[in-house]
């Protein structure tokens, strides 16, 4: 069939089953937006208000749902504002390709109206990238694209494409999408000496990273740990990896971690990391970390292993794969004491908040967390509330908390909301932010009217960067440099003005009221929630300090 | 640079796809990772869809298997190997120009036979000598040299190639 290079792209994102992008126009894609047009009835397009928010909404849709994200811009300034989702994506291993165009080949290099060099740009955080230049060679390198964005430990592809590869016509021929690469898998030595592991250990600690998200591992992490009987704690980008409302869930471990799971950390004799990168906000101080017990650490890359932390027995795979295979050589094992000790912990060691006066954004977080059973699709901004939101929201099942964990993107919630709303109709989504995140983001609210998702922009307005000032509070002596805003913005009249209903909550007793009003709209809509501006994030490791020692109160 | 003990120096044999930017691809996520590269030589393969790579690291064990595996990740990249020096043959190749006078004319001649070197040029008051060798050789032959007044110095990094 003879195509232009624009309807083969439209052929190519069917043949992979992508119904929605997100994207944003411009002179060097205008032959891509003319085929969108064209196959409208099969690809729908959601035009977000800036190109950052199209790729943070292109990463939603991949974390919410599993599959590849798709985000399309134009060259120049196009592409470099997604340069920032881009990272984002990388920093948290999210299958997005996205789709970028460029000037006609024979301008490349030239320094044209905007052409700007975004392979060379992104290459640091694309999981890899390409430049189309012939037009033969367009089809197959985005069947490429999807392949290495999902395979393996996934991450982001960008495909730069020059205008008039757009406009030539080739020959297309449908494929099926090839097939995912195929997946390390640890010998048998290997696992039987990490199933011996585990039945030698009295206090066994299991701690869940993003991988086991990627990886669909959550019904054998399950499994696993009441198998092994073992106490579960989770990173950031494993909430919802193993259900919250379960006795064995200790919450969070690390830089904001709970003081059970720290207690745990102390206490344990093995600790079994599926996952996970061991980020230095987990690790806290690597030197100190686990330093008394042995790790046993699961990981499809094998870069993962020793790089942070040195492990003492590695197992090189998928997370779910793995799972499944030391649960065959595992017979049930059972910790009675140990677990009852963690139980005692967690009556102990509550995590709690207080304040002079007004709203905590723990009644504020339990109540939406009550209102919705635990079901909602929560997305986050970056800084306090997205510590609360990880705090307080019991998540059950993994895909349900969308939040940049590597980069720690301000800025990515509420795109990422849209996207998950995109992909999830029939689910509450709701983005938890705080007033510094929204100010840099807020442009959104007017996708979220245009395409009336029902996103709820549940945001914790304290009027200060609040994260930013905890560390100033702690560690520079209250000199809150630049970090109180009092910007006067009125956020119900700014959601208005975009055509975005609006609600204020500013006591305790308005919260359940306005939220149930807010969940009930099933139309976009912001609920402005006045909060305390020196409630603090806790517990909190500071700087160097071991992660088994956190800090109870400031 | 502070260098510890444990650091040592090693060869890292990449063969990648002749793809566009491939060695930007390889040698940004040197930079991007602070992984010092102390050489790097890059040429086609017997197989044209193919580039060897060779790049000189120093740094200790751990490094060295973090720099192998983040390499080895990179889509492009076929295969990596760490060659250690003696297991592989290890060469360079320098070009050296010094300056000459009739009375150290015939002393540079002699230096350069000891070494097997190529006179390669001779002007009337410098000539251009190549030799190929070990670093070792190399830095030794520089050393002999300088005396007689160094005007320039272009060597490559190593190529290696396991036994
Ligand atoms: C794009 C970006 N710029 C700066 C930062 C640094 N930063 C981290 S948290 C934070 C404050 C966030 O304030 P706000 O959104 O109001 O949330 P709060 O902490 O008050 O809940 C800042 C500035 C960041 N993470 N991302």
């Amino acid at each position: 069939m003879l195509l232009t290079g624009a309807q083969i792209i439209m052929e190519c994102l069917l043949e992979q089953k992508v119904d929605t992008v997100f994207g944003y126009p411009g002179g060097a894609v205008l032959n891509i937006y003319d085929a969108l047009y064209e196959y409208r009835d099969r690809i729908c397009h959601i035009r977000t208000a800036h190109e950052q928010g199209a790729a943070h909404a292109a990463d939603g849709y991949a974390r919410s749902t599993g599959k590849a994200g798709v985000c399309i811009a134009t060259s120049g300034p196009g592409a470099t504002n997604l340069v920032t989702g881009i990272a984002t994506a990388y920093m948290d291993s999210v299958p997005v390709v996205a789709i970028t165009g460029n000037v006609n080949v024979d301008l490349l290099g030239l320094d044209s109206f905007q052409e700007v060099d975004i392979t060379g740009i992104t290459m640091p955080v694309t999981k890899h990238n390409f430049l189309v230049k012939h037009i033969e060679d367009l089809a197959d390198t985005l069947r490429q694209a999807f392949q290495i964005a999902q395979s393996g430990r996934p991450g982001p592809v960008l495909v730069d494409i020059p205008k008039d590869v757009t406009g030539q016509k080739y020959d297309y021929q449908k494929s099926e999408p090839l097939p995912l690469m195929p997946l390390p898998h640890p010998d048998e030595k290997h696992l039987q000496q990490a199933a011996e592991m585990l039945r030698g250990s009295a206090r066994p600690f299991l701690y869940l990273g993003g991988g086991v998200v990627a990886s669909g591992a959550s019904a054998e992490a399950k499994v696993f740990a009441e198998k092994l009987d073992a106490p579960v704690s989770a990173s950031l980008m494993a909430q919802g990896a193993f259900d919250a409302h379960s006795p064995r869930y200790m919450g969070m471990l690390g830089m904001h971690g709970t003081k059970t799971s720290a207690e745990a950390l102390r206490n344990c004799d093995l600790f079994v990391a599926v996952g996970t990168r061991f980020s230095d906000r987990v690790l806290c101080n690597a030197g100190l970390f686990a330093r008394n017990c042995p790790i046993l650490q699961i990981d499809i890359d094998a870069a993962e292993f020793n790089k942070n932390i040195d492990v003492d027995l590695r197992l090189e795979g998928d997370a779910r794969q793995v799972l499944q295979s030391l649960l065959a050589l595992l017979p049930q094992q059972e910790h009675t004491s140990w677990m009852q000790q963690v139980a005692a912990w967690q009556k102990q060691y509550p995590l709690t908040q207080s304040a002079k006066a007004g709203v905590l954004p723990k009644d504020v977080i339990e109540t939406l967390d009550a209102l919705t059973d635990s079901n909602a699709i929560i997305t986050t901004e970056v800084g306090q509330h997205q510590m609360w939101a990880a705090q307080f929201y019991k998540f059950r099942r993994p895909r349900q908390f969308l939040s940049s964990g590597g980069l720690g993107t301000m800025g990515y919630g509420l795109g990422a909301a849209l996207g998950a709303q995109a992909a999830n109709p029939g689910s509450t989504v709701v983005n938890i932010a705080g007033d510094g995140s929204l100010h840099m983001n807020c442009v959104e609210l007017s996708t979220v009217a245009n395409y009336q998702l029902p996103v709820v922009e549940l945001l914790l307005n304290n009027s200060v960067l609040g994260m930013v000032r905890q560390w100033q509070k702690l560690f520079y002596g209250g000199r809150f440099s630049q970090t109180t805003l009092d910007t006067n913005t009125d956020f119900c009249k700014l959601a208005e003005a975009f055509g975005v209903k609006a609600y204020r909550i500013r006591t305790k007793e308005e919260i359940e009221p306005v939220l149930r009003k807010a969940l009930a709209e099933h139309g976009p809509v912001l609920v402005d929630c006045w909060v305390d501006r020196d409630v603090n994030v806790l517990p909190m490791v500071p700087a160097g300090a071991s992660a088994e020692d956190p800090m109870l109160e400031m | 640079m502070h260098e510890d003990e444990n650091t040592k120096q090693y060869v890292l044999s990449i063969l990648a796809r002749n793809n566009p930017g491939v060695l930007l691809r390889i040698s940004g996520l040197f930079s991007r990772r602070c992984y010092n590269i102390l050489s790097i030589v890059a040429c086609q393969t017997e197989d044209t869809d193919y580039s060897r790579i060779l790049i000189v690291v120093s740094g200790d064990d751990r490094i060295i298997r973090q720099v192998d595996k983040q390499v080895s990740k990179l889509i492009d990249v076929e295969n990596v190997t760490v060659l250690q020096r003696d297991k592989a043959v290890i060469r360079e190749h320098l070009l050296l120009k010094v300056s000459r006078t009739a009375q150290t004319s015939e002393k540079l001649v002699e230096l350069a036979n000891v070494f097997h070197a190529n006179i390669l040029d001779v002007e009337p008051d410098s000539m251009i000598l190549e030799l190929t060798g070990d670093a070792g050789t190399i830095n030794s032959f520089i050393e002999l040299a300088n005396p007689y007044g160094v005007l320039q110095i272009l060597r490559t990094g190593a190529m290696a190639m396991g036994k």
